[in-house]
């Protein structure tokens, strides 16, 4: 039977899980995993797996991530999440564990498999918690207080999205692909959108194709036929150029209530 | 009777090459004399020296020949973990960390001499920001609130001491704070409604000698909870006054619950480091409610401000403004932000940032600059007497704040999500606060210190992942280097045997550099 596990006060679950911890304070320093507790967990109950996976969680993943997976700083809502609805015994939460996510913050972790497969039951127990209530990611529902009209107003006006954007073109089934948050974030900011660069050769030439890197010494792009090629910083002229730029200029001109009509008009874009 | 004399006069000699009279003597670790006057050839305390400067006087690395900056040694931690600690450089020997690990490394060749495991805890594992160091005793936190006193010379254990009590959610990271007797070390923990405080301990027998309490404001009846002590202060030995930032108020995001300004959360503060007391406190940001901590580096720096001498107290903070205090009482002189800022309705009469309660995170979302990792975050800044210039590592940047009822006032109380930032270097004129230049270290956050030195140069890194030395006169880059990860820790620089060695943390690599052997400001300097 699957407990039902709540946002509950940190003392009186970790007292459960510090008894538990405890046990084997005796045992060799730096290491987690001891032939006595492989033994020990050879005819684990589901209960201790999920107690030892709320311990390495706490130690490792509830600062970004919250106690109860549902978010905290920065750390995404994991009981929202699709990679962790699709994952079956960690099947896609093992990568993002063991490599981390480096464009986004979160680091990697050199965890066993045993410690692993812990995590991720405490992960999925958290999933079925987040169900029965106290949720504290955040629902399509609560996105709902723009108005529609002025959001296609803002579209067309102040908001210049026109200049690159189209109901009809682009956008079209915007709100089919993405929900809820997912579509406001992208809205206010594409994060995979990717730059267009030139480069010069010092003979002349010119390709043109997909900024892959660029970091003051060395530029990278891939070319029209997806192939990667790089140069040495400075030893050949470029130019870039960035349409998504265009969000960020945007960002200090948004009022909260642009934000909410402008949502509420993306999502009337369902074909 | 000849003979014995001789022996009774070696034996004295002996007992008295033994005795901890000259910093430049023989290996006898930290003392007081130290701490206040760091010899060229040390590093003995996380910001290097008591003004949190991070300013070196070494001037053999030049932006002439910074281009021929070389390795001397790298060392491999072996963990994912990534190194936020500065390493502690005492008699040749490095001291630096990753939760749960310590390393003893001779600065010479780069090799490990011992390795201090800490025990199996249940502590948050977020950082581990370095030890401190007095006389032949090293003071390590443990991530669950534990310090443990440790033998330099093999990383044995004296004693280990409880600061707190993870078990109702404290957790701690940072490198503790020597002034004088004193220990001090603050504690971490705000996924729980935690009270807070600052504590020093005997450095001998580890004894609680006193405590303050953060949320311990008078004439409040409802004190508030949080306010996270979690990285070393500043000190003034002239004014005998320890500087200390603290954190958020809890629940973070649910203002409603905790009317007030909350004091003294979201403050820099100035204590009596032999009794705890507090002189005076500044509070940076009255009623948080987007988790931005004071706890950046309380810079303290001599110099004049509208003509007038002052001894000055600055920090870039994580709401995104600039505070210049007067340190002496605790009077602002500046606040300026120093990056896009929109959660504001502007600056009191005494230099209080005034919060906009309609950027209060909210059920349908709030758009807020900068985002939650701030504008800044715990990573060192530098200030630079010769040109003046204050120099951060900044992340101009947005995100989204939400909180709603059913997600309580408790710990976090709501969500946050980054929408976008970059990383960027700025050098800020202290007496106005505008920028003399930037440059863009990438997109994303940069995690790298920033350490100056007299000879002109900055050293920082990108996101990346390039350590870089700029021209701190106008940002120019003069060299870099490829670390394989981003730097994740302040750079730090010391002399040895007549070099000077700059030691960075990237990934759980430690790498040290040096200009090459026979190099002729190398020879003439050292005198080959």
């Amino acid at each position: 039977m699957m407990p039902k596990l709540r946002v509950i006060p940190f003392a009186v679950l970790a007292t459960a899980v510090f008894m538990y911890s405890t046990g084997f304070a005796a045992v060799q320093e730096g290491s987690v995993n001891t032939p006595e507790r492989t033994a020990e967990h050879a005819s684990a109950n589901s209960s201790s797996l999920l107690r030892a996976g709320d311990t390495l969680f706490q130690q490792n993943c509830a600062f970004c991530h919250g106690r109860d997976a549902q978010g905290g700083e920065t750390g995404p809502d994991l009981t929202q999440s699709k990679l962790v609805a699709n994952d079956v015994d960690g099947s896609t939460i093992g990568n993002v564990v063991r490599n981390g996510r480096p464009a986004k913050g979160m680091p990697r972790f050199n965890f066993s498999d045993q410690e692993l497969e812990r995590l991720v039951a405490f992960i999925h127990a958290q999933v079925a918690g987040a169900e029965n209530g106290l949720r504290r990611g955040v629902d399509v529902a609560d996105l709902q207080t723009g108005n529609a009209e002025a959001g296609k107003r803002y579209f067309y006006g102040a908001g210049k999205c026109a200049t690159c954007h189209s109901p009809t073109g682009d956008l079209a089934g915007i709100a089919s692909r993405y929900q809820g948050l997912e579509l406001e974030r992208r809205m206010l900011y594409p994060e995979d959108a990717k730059s267009k660069v030139t480069v010069t050769l010092p003979s002349g030439e010119k390709i043109a194709g997909t900024l892959a890197y660029l970091d003051g010494f060395t530029l990278g792009m891939r070319d029209a036929s997806g192939t990667y090629r790089s140069w040495t910083l400075p030893g050949v002229k470029y130019s870039v150029t960035s349409p998504v730029d265009a969000h960020v200029k945007q960002f200090p001109k948004y009022t909260d209530a642009d934000i909410h009509d402008l949502m509420a008009y993306l999502q009337t874009l369902r074909q | 009777m000849k003979c014995l004399m001789k022996l009774f006069l070696l034996a004295l000699a002996v007992a008295i090459c033994g005795l901890e009279l000259s910093p430049q003597g023989m290996a006898q670790g930290v003392n007081a004399a130290m701490l206040l006057h760091p010899p060229a050839n040390s590093w003995p305390s996380y910001h290097g020296d008591y003004s949190g400067r991070r300013h070196s006087h070494l001037t053999q690395i030049t932006p002439q020949n910074v281009k021929d900056l070389g390795l001397a040694w790298v060392f491999q931690t072996d963990q994912t973990a990534s190194i936020k600690s500065t390493p502690l450089l005492v008699d040749g020997i490095l001291y630096f960390t990753v939760p749960d690990n310590l390393w003893a490394v001779d600065a010479r060749s780069g090799h490990e001499l011992w390795h201090y495991h800490y025990p199996p805890n249940i502590g948050d594992h977020i950082g581990q920001r370095g030890v401190a160091m007095y006389r032949n005793w090293l003071y390590f936190m443990g991530p669950d609130a534990h310090m443990v006193s440790l033998n330099a010379k093999d990383g044995t254990v004296r004693w280990n001491k409880a600061v707190a009590d993870v078990t109702k959610g404290y957790w701690t990271t940072m490198a503790p704070l020597v002034v004088g007797n004193h220990v001090i070390v603050g504690v971490g923990g705000d996924m729980d409604n935690l009270p807070m405080f600052i504590q020093a301990f005997d450095p001998e027998t580890g004894a609680l000698q006193w405590k303050w309490d953060v949320d311990s404001a008078p004439g409040i009846h409802k004190p508030v909870t949080g306010g996270t002590t979690w990285m070393p202060g500043t000190y003034d030995p002239e004014l005998n006054l320890l500087f200390w930032g603290t954190g958020n108020p809890t629940p973070v995001l649910n203002g409603g619950a905790r009317p007030g300004d909350n004091l003294y959360t979201c403050s820099i503060v100035a204590l009596n480091p032999d009794t705890g007391k507090l002189v005076w406190a500044f509070q940076v940001s009255p009623h948080d409610t987007h988790d931005w901590d004071a706890v950046e580096t309380p810079v303290l720096v001599d110099g004049t401000f509208q003509g007038k001498s002052r001894k000055m107290l600055m920090q870039t903070s994580r709401n995104g403004y600039f505070f210049v205090l007067d340190r002496t009482n605790g009077k602002n002189l500046l606040t300026v932000p120093y990056g896009p800022v929109n959660w504001s309705i502007g600056v009191d009469q005494q230099g209080h940032p005034i919060p906009n309660p309609k950027k209060d995170p909210a059920p349908d979302g709030r758009l807020i600059a900068p985002d939650e990792g701030g504008l800044t975050n715990w990573r060192s800044p530098s200030f630079d007497p010769k040109t003046g210039l204050f120099i951060v590592n900044a992340h101009p940047s947005y995100s989204l704040y939400f909180a709603k009822p059913t997600d309580g006032a408790y710990g976090w109380a709501g969500a946050d999500y980054d929408l976008w930032g970059n990383a960027t270097l700025e050098a800020i004129d202290y007496r106005t606060g505008k920028f003399h230049w930037t440059r863009e270290l990438g997109k994303g956050t940069s995690a790298a210190g920033v350490l100056t030195t007299d000879s002109g140069l900055t050293f920082t890194g990108d996101t990346f992942g390039n350590i870089l030395a700029l021209d701190t006169s106008n940002g120019k880059t003069l060299w870099h280097a490829g670390l394989g990860w981003g730097m994740g820790s302040s750079p730090i620089t010391y002399e040895l045997d007549g070099r000077q060695y700059v030691v960075t943390g990237a990934g759980g690599v430690l790498f040290s550099w040096v200009l090459p052997k026979g190099s002729a400001d190398v020879d003439s300097e050292s005198g080959k």
